[in-house]
């Protein structure tokens, strides 16, 4: 049992790992919380769906087309409802204001024309489960941990080797000097959203696939903003790290004590480490901008 | 008609209470919160438990409602406020706080949990909403002309600042956290004796997000701002015969269109310059009170 | 008696020490200055007393008491007062509001009083704005006690920071860089209400300026800082002439031009 609530416990905790990496792609430059993103997540999920649903594409097909759409929209997000804000200097109540009224807005807007039902992907990768020493695991959690591992690799690639990807690690420390060094500031934060986005899409897709498609799973996100904090706020490695340990720890509140307690476990979470230890595990705590 | 006229009139009122209510932590102290359904729902069931088991009258228990509300407010403030957590995760924390308040009513026995708590008394007339609602907005104002109420406003445009005047950041957003959670309870009270049925799935995020978009389109730094808001948010709808989902959907683009184009909202910080002006008759009788004062400097 | 006093008092943040050992001794009533080249850590010191910062050793001490683990409002309410650097006035608000903020922390009343607006809640806010309109008279910004904060020139807006730290009814008044950004006619008039004010209202100041002009005219005494170590410390003229100083603002090879000292 131990084990089994373990490995359950890894599945979930990848997923959240990923949307924790999203999260704090953009948190550590721009030192913000994007509330949109679980939107954004929901979204790619309902592309992926339809890519594959409607166009018949196959799953890797359609895993594409959801990076790419998220991608997009998590730009086009920016865009819209951020920089404007960001051109005019506004504090970050603005900021948050703009992002949960761009949450809210999209997942009406997916509940008023599409509908509130709730969808299954098709079967695409069989239901078998794989055993191992005892306990078992899902053919799909091997696959979304396999490819999230990848997809965070690839991240970190980019970021330590492309140009691109250096400038982003050095505007996370400070954006000013890096502007001053000739970097375009504004196509830098468009390049942070279109990974953060990307990142979005696989989670969206994964978890439709686990789960299921419906236009309120974006606040399944909750947990990536408390995967970032046990990992350290502002910190990649730590948020992959805090995604798993808080999988790993909800699973077995879940399983040992009881399901229904499990998010206020969360949040509960969440306040007692920003009181004792902002700092996370392998985080920089970043000074709010005044 | 008179009747669904009178109930549009009703609930454009509970919601000036709860917004208002709003507008003093969110308006003036500045703290973004998602979770003020929270409140609203125990002030709701408090009011409602203790009128429908225990037949305690009607204003009574809209008092302990709203002093409920308070305690709690007080409860989960010292932590979060103490811990000067940056303000997007003490939203997220009020966000854990509305979810905590919610899986606690779906759970506890006296409130019935998910099935609700119908046959609540009607208690709620339109003379009585107007009247709480009046009040409300009084205390308001009287607040926000108070040195408390300019301690609020400074603690919200720039903190830094603040504490080297001697503000105490701490004592000025729990009182203000109080404050609203207190309206709230109130609003949630009369609400309960109004539809005279309440059940957890009444008391969402969404709701907490139409408040918050009532304070943001009325204007932060504004009273009459968030109360003419909140009514129109509560009447056009009506008005349109526009379905609850399509509802959000404006809430939320609004609430984007508002920060990219006019983040003052209507009456933003107008009203506190028409106070500033409205200082002048005061400035004007200091002056000639203190008469020849200017030659000794 | 000293109104305030430093005792090896040392600030690091991390790896970098922003300040170390810094003793020194401002008598009632004194007006210092605190000089040194950018990052010096003039600020951080200013930071530390006004309890911004926790200091990571030493002693600061006000009348007398230990200032460390307080808060930062409840310095202010034991009498120091401290202007920004940066400015940073409540720009929404009105110029008479800010002044106000400032005078409400003398004009105490409940906040049940204010909810319900007792007769006493409205006297004192006559009061309140009576108070804060002297202080607006005193720098010369009565006439434009309605305007909105961020609508002056800045200039002004420096004015209205020194009315409103006033306000505070302070004893020992930090000024950081208060003539920035001024032209040095400006400079000697913002001197000259700086020394009226000290004389009305018998401040004691510290004060970080980079105008010297301004330095020369107020201080007393002079306190020089170069990477966060006191480099000197004595009256502006003997500051004037010291040979650390010169080679810290000014750099080696300097020589002072026909130098009538010299020939003395």
């Amino acid at each position: 049992m131990l084990i089994q609530t373990l490995v359950t416990g890894i599945a979930i905790g990848g997923i959240y790992a990923l949307m924790a990496v999203g999260y704090s792609l953009v948190f550590s430059v721009l030192n913000f919380s994007n509330f949109a993103y679980g939107s954004i997540i929901m979204l790619g999920s309902y592309i992926g769906y339809y890519a594959m649903v409607k166009a018949g594409l196959p799953v890797v097909a359609a895993i594409v087309v959801s990076i790419l759409g998220a991608a997009g929209l998590c730009l086009l997000n920016e865009r819209l409802a951020y920089s404007p804000l960001r051109k005019r200097k506004a504090s970050s109540l603005y900021f948050m204001i703009s992002a949960m009224g761009t949450s809210i807005f999209l997942e009406n807007l997916v509940y008023a024309t599409i509908g509130a039902r709730f969808n299954t992907f098709p079967e695409v990768l069989a239901q078998r489960n794989l055993q191992f020493r005892g306990s078992s695991i899902g053919i799909l959690d091997v696959f979304a941990i396999v490819f999230s591992s990848l997809a965070i690799y690839a991240l970190h690639y980019f970021l330590q080797n492309s140009k691109t990807g250096i400038a982003i690690r050095a505007a996370s420390y400070d954006m000013k000097v890096c502007e001053l060094n000739g970097v375009n500031i504004s196509r830098l934060i468009g390049w942070v959203f279109v990974l953060a986005g990307g990142l979005a899409g696989i989670s969206g897709m994964f978890l439709g696939m686990k789960y299921m498609v419906y236009p309120t799973m974006g606040w399944i996100t909750n947990k990536a903003y408390i995967a970032a904090v046990i990992g350290g706020l502002g910190s990649l490695p730590g948020a992959v790290v805090g995604g798993l340990i808080l999988g790993i720890l909800e699973t077995f509140v879940s399983a040992y004590i009881s399901s229904v307690i499990r998010d206020v476990f969360s949040f509960s979470l969440l306040v007692a480490l920003l009181m004792v230890m902002p700092t996370g595990l392998l985080g920089k705590y970043l000074e709010e901008k005044v | 008609m008179a009747a669904y006229i009178t109930g549009i009139i009703i609930f454009s009122l509970i919601a000036v209470i709860a917004t208002v209510g709003l507008a003093i932590f969110t308006g003036f102290t500045g703290l973004f919160s998602l979770g003020h359904a929270a409140f609203f729902a125990i002030g709701a069931y408090t009011a409602g438990i203790l009128t429908y088991f225990y037949d305690v009258n009607f204003f009574l228990a809209l008092f302990a409602g709203g002093l409920m509300s308070g305690f709690v407010g007080l409860f989960i403030g010292v932590p979060t406020l103490k811990a000067k957590l940056r303000s997007d995760y003490f939203a997220i924390a009020t966000l854990g706080f509305g979810e905590a308040v919610r899986v606690l009513l779906e759970n506890l026995n006296i409130t019935q949990g998910a099935r609700g708590l119908p046959g609540i008394t009607a208690a709620t007339t339109l003379p009585v909403a107007f009247a709480v609602a009046a009040l409300v907005i009084w205390i308001a104002r009287n607040f926000v002309r108070s040195r408390h109420g300019r301690a609020a406003i400074a603690v919200r445009e720039d903190f830094v600042a603040a504490e080297m005047m001697g503000i105490n950041l701490f004592a000025v957003r729990l009182s203000s956290l109080v404050f609203s959670a207190v309206c709230c309870g109130v609003a949630g009270g009369l609400f309960a004796h109004y539809v005279c049925f309440i059940q957890p799935a009444m008391f969402t995020a969404y709701l907490s997000t139409q408040l918050t978009a009532g304070v943001v389109a009325g204007g932060m730094g504004s009273i009459t701002g968030p109360v003419v808001a909140a009514i129109i948010f509560v009447a056009v709808p009506e008005a349109l015969r526009v379905a609850n989902i399509w509802r959000l959907v404006a809430y939320g683009l609004l609430l984007v269109l508002i920060m990219v184009f006019r983040p003052q909202g209507l009456f933003g910080y107008r009203e506190l310059s028409w106070k500033s002006f409205r200082h002048i008759p005061d400035w004007l009788k200091a002056w000639r009170k203190s008469g020849n004062r200017r030659a000794k400097l | 008696m000293n109104r305030l006093e430093l005792t090896g008092l040392t600030k690091n943040f991390g790896g970098i020490t922003a300040c170390r050992d810094i003793s020194l001794t401002i008598p009632d009533g004194q007006i210092m200055g605190l000089i040194g080249p950018n990052g010096a850590g003039k600020t951080t010191i200013f930071n530390l007393i006004t309890g911004v910062y926790q200091p990571t050793g030493g002693r600061i001490y006000y009348d007398g008491q230990v200032l460390s683990r307080l808060r930062p409002d409840q310095i202010v309410d034991r009498g120091v007062a401290r202007t920004f650097q940066n400015i940073r006035l409540f720009r929404n608000l009105s110029v008479l509001d800010n002044v106000c903020i400032g005078a409400d922390r003398h004009e105490s009343y409940s906040l049940a009083a204010a909810l319900v607006r007792l007769p006493y809640v409205v006297k004192k806010e006559v009061a309140i704005v009576e108070r804060a309109m002297e202080y607006l008279a005193v720098v010369g910004l009565n006439d434009k006690a309605a305007i909105r904060a961020d609508a002056l020139p800045y200039g002004l807006q420096r004015k209205l920071e020194l009315a409103r730290a006033l306000a505070l009814k302070p004893k020992l008044l930090l000024l950081d860089e208060p003539a920035a950004g001024m032209n040095p006619e400006e400079s000697m008039e913002l001197a000259g209400l700086i020394r009226r004010v000290h004389g009305q209202y018998g401040l004691t100041i510290l004060l970080i300026e980079h105008h010297m002009d301004v330095v020369m005219d107020l201080c007393e005494k002079v306190f020089v800082l170069n990477f966060g170590i006191k480099l000197a410390e004595g009256t502006a003229e003997e500051i004037q002439t010291n040979p650390d100083v010169l080679k810290a603002y000014l750099g080696e090879g300097y020589r002072r031009a026909g130098n009538k000292q010299d020939q003395c």
